[in-house]
């Protein structure tokens, strides 16, 4: 199947985006944070030095990938509502991604 | 060293089919385990969203006198054609909506999938929670034999597997069920709201007479920037439901973030009065499979059947999925039943499910739809062009400044004229039709 053509956005409709702080709307979930075991991991270090877009740091709907001083990306698996997106999402397939351990992770209390 | 446990069946995923499947299993008379990660059953579920009471009826005829948590009954449900600064709203409110129990409830998953669960449990199950599933146990013939589970001495043991576990099908993939992973092309990442308000509020803005009454609305356009994908507004008890979804790959290719897009949605002159001084309770996201008919993982394999997000059981058109999961999850019980009758738990007599599916809406409608994801895909510009014409006739039509009529409709066909050609136009309605009519 033929890939699809984007059209890039109207700049118009690019800049009506409010900025958010993610971080306000996570505040309102409910997480048990695994302190032994990061369920997400970057495979390779070196393969996001050379992905220009980092696409993670955009589309993660909880703001888990975050750049650091040094333009290295950061991985705060403790915010993460494991949708999964990362894991597929990421143009090179870098984001190693596992299930928390049993009751650990995300817990919505409406859903 | 302990001894092996041993069931008739194993469930992984305390989700609508995972719990469908173990209820009609365990009325069937099998000693059935119910495996489920989160802390309680809908602990890590998360939708819309709208339940459709036909398919608990399926799986648990007196649903009604166990008292469902729903939160208001969809008495009122249409669309929204958003433009950047209108609205045109195709609304339907029938009195026959009002039914009790009504075919469909807004609901939240976290207390509605634990009330489920609880009944499953009433019914013999054994609902095992804070416990993840790792990987499937198989004999030498590679057919299925059980799970192992994060938990010490965690293996378990059955003739047949019922995988429920969700988009995320980690495990399907791992039996070769699935072809790939989730293309990010034919899954759409939705993010959501719920903003809090006191019920009176609620039943104000939304023209609600009470609590009997709700309200379900998705949304086109603007809320999506143009792009595929909707957004939707639910009533709920004390909250309204907002969230936004689009295909994954839009947010990576436009370098979109997901809560900025519901911000935006938010914030639309049309949307923001019926949020006013809300609370926000709680946030969140998930993935939905939008892979459709062709693109469906193997339902069954030897020893083990998918259900549900996992099999990608999603009718994206009538956002409807809990349904299919819950018939899914009921059929794959039966079959599971079945095979325990016949003693033949080999994919050959599995596939009986399948058979099932077909002869159900449950399939019946994901193929027909088949083609809808496609229209989408090879159609991107279809929301954004349609949409915002649709508006801009609307607000010539409604208008009156001692233009004569004919003048007028000449300008409306213009404005149409002008986003999209005659040919477009019959290529985009030809396609829709495909999509549609399967």
């Amino acid at each position: 199947m033929a890939k699809r053509k984007h059209q890039p956005l109207d700049p118009e409709l690019e800049a009506s985006l409010p900025r958010v702080d993610v971080d306000d709307l996570i505040a309102s979930v409910k997480y048990y944070v695994d302190e032994d075991f990061a369920h997400l991991w970057i495979k390779d270090r070196a393969v996001c030095q050379q992905c220009q877009a980092k696409p993670c740091l955009a589309f993660c709907p909880v703001g888990v990938y975050r750049l650091d001083r040094q333009g290295q990306v950061m991985v705060g698996y403790q915010a993460c509502v494991e949708c999964g997106s990362c894991r597929v999402g990421c143009p090179f397939l870098n984001i190693g991604w596992a299930l928390p351990r049993g009751g650990y992770g995300v817990a919505y209390k409406f859903g | 060293m302990s001894a092996k446990l041993v069931f008739d069946a194993i469930v992984v995923g305390a989700g609508p089919a995972g719990v469908a499947a173990a209820i009609t299993m365990a009325r069937g008379g099998l000693r059935v385990i119910l495996l489920e990660r989160g802390r309680f059953a809908g602990a890590k579920n998360f939708f819309g969203g709208v339940l459709y009471t036909h398919a608990l009826a399926e799986v648990l005829p007196d649903y009604w006198q166990r008292k469902p948590p729903f939160e208001r009954p969809v008495t009122e449900q249409g669309y929204w054609l958003l433009s950047p600064d209108s609205v045109v709203r195709f609304m339907h409110k029938s009195e026959h909506y009002k039914q009790e129990p009504a075919e469909a409830y807004t609901a939240l998953r976290a207390p509605f999938d634990a009330w489920f669960a609880e009944q499953a449990v009433r019914e013999g199950v054994l609902l095992i929670t804070k416990t993840t599933v790792i990987d499937l146990l198989r004999d030498g013939q590679g057919r299925v034999i059980g799970v192992s589970t994060d938990r010490p001495e965690g293996d378990v043991y059955a003739p047949i597997v019922i995988l429920a576990e969700g988009v995320n099908n980690l495990l399907t993939q791992k039996l070769g069920l699935a072809g790939s992973d989730l293309p990010p092309r034919f899954v759409a990442l939705s993010v959501k709201e719920l903003i809090g308000l006191p019920a009176k509020e609620i039943e104000t803005r939304f023209g609600l007479a009470g609590a009997q009454e709700g309200v379900a609305i998705d949304i086109f356009g603007d809320a999506t920037l143009g792009l595929p994908g909707t957004a939707f507004i639910y009533s709920d008890k004390k909250a309204i439901s907002i969230g936004v979804g689009l295909l994954l790959e839009e947010f990576i290719w436009h370098n979109l973030r997901p809560y900025e897009v519901l911000a935006r949605f938010k914030a639309h002159p049309v949307v923001r009065p019926y949020l006013e001084g809300g609370e926000s309770l709680e946030y969140g996201a998930h993935l939905i499979p939008e892979q459709g008919y062709d693109r469906m993982p193997e339902l069954a394999g030897d020893g083990v059947l998918v259900a549900g997000d996992a099999a990608c059981m999603v009718d994206a058109l009538h956002r409807e999925g809990t349904n299919l999961a819950m018939t899914a999850g009921r059929m794959a019980g039966e079959t599971a039943l079945e095979a325990h009758r016949q003693n033949d738990f080999s994919a050959a007599f599995l596939r009986a499910y399948r058979r099932r599916l077909e002869e159900s809406f449950v399939l019946k409608d994901l193929k027909q739809y088949r083609r809808m994801t496609d229209f989408l895909d090879s159609t991107p510009h279809f929301m954004g062009t349609y949409i915002n014409f649709v508006n801009d006739a609307a607000m010539r039509f409604f208008s009156a400044h001692g233009m004569p009529k004919r003048q007028m409709e000449g300008e409306i066909f213009g404005l149409l004229r002008q986003r999209r050609s005659f040919f477009g136009m019959a290529q985009d309605a030809m396609k829709l039709l495909r999509g549609m009519r399967g």
